[in-house]
């Protein structure tokens, strides 16, 4: 378990990883070996709570390597405000997943029917490179459309955690005053 | 760059801080005890809130001269207790706000 905790910090930037990885697995090894004397479903949530950390921890570091100290605007969660029609249920990136994987799949599927087909005379020959070319932009289309989705979904999701759509309401209280 | 109003999960690490200097695993633990259980930080959480803190200047990190694995612990700096009091008193009059609206309109 320390181990697989040991390849996740590599998803890190180096320099956080030097700086704050050792620190980190101490801190981790100590919190697990509490959580141990626990039940399976304390563990079980200790160790989703663990990985989402990582990963969010992870992103954020990499985002700011990129974006340096300016990076709060790539992610200006305390500049907008969020009305709450805006809200987006947790399941939306699985279903956006099985969506996608469905599409892919019927595409696949079709191929395959269309390949077993018993051709009329005369025997179609190799398919022609326009025929195979017209698949790629589908899949691409999809998978931009996927990446905008998820995307969007991940900044309102930012956004409606940090809670500043509950500031606009004081803040109208504050000018009507 | 941290700003005010800071989210809960830094304001407990702040106001785990303003009572002593800790360690890692001991603000964990203190941001759990001080939430009744309701805040359980990961460490890619709190060492990703460390860390800006650290670059804001608002906490100090030093190395623990009782511990035998020389252990790395943070502080706050008078810089951070600084913006600690400002987000205090602006979390006091907004609740002073709320209770006298409240108040208010039960009457």
């Amino acid at each position: 378990m320390l181990q697989l905790y040991k390849c996740l910090l590599w998803l890190y930037p180096t320099s956080h990883r030097r700086e704050y990885g050792e620190e980190m697995t101490a801190v981790f090894y100590e919190a697990r070996t509490e959580t141990e004397k626990k039940g399976v479903v304390t563990r079980g949530l200790f160790w989703l709570r663990e990985i989402r950390g990582l990963l969010r921890g992870a992103l954020g570091e990499h985002v700011r390597s990129v974006a340096g100290s300016h990076s709060w605007m790539l992610f200006p969660t305390r500049r907008f405000t969020m009305h709450t029609e805006f809200r987006f249920p947790k399941a939306t990136p699985v279903l956006m997943t099985l969506i996608l994987a469905g599409t892919v799949l019927a595409i696949e599927k079709a191929q395959a029917i269309s390949a077993s087909l018993p051709h009329v005379n005369p025997p179609i020959g190799p398919i022609q490179p326009e025929h195979l070319t017209l698949m790629s932009p589908i899949l691409l289309m999809f998978a931009v459309a996927y990446a905008v989705g998820l995307f969007g979904w991940a900044i309102l999701f930012v956004l409606k955690r940090s809670g500043v759509h509950r500031l606009s309401g004081l803040q109208d209280s504050a000018s009507r005053q | 760059m941290q700003s005010l109003p800071l989210t809960e999960p830094v304001l407990l690490i702040m106001l785990s801080l303003a009572g002593q200097p800790r360690h890692g695993y001991s603000i964990l633990k203190d941001v759990e005890e001080m939430s009744d259980g309701r805040v359980l930080l990961s460490t890619g959480t709190l060492y990703g809130a460390l860390r800006r803190l650290l670059d804001d200047g608002w906490i100090e990190r030093f190395e623990e001269r009782e511990s035998s694995r020389g252990r790395q612990a943070y502080r706050l700096s008078a810089r951070g207790r600084s913006s600690l009091r400002t987000e205090v008193s602006r979390m006091k009059h907004l609740t002073r706000l709320a209770s006298l609206r409240v108040a208010r309109k039960e009457m």
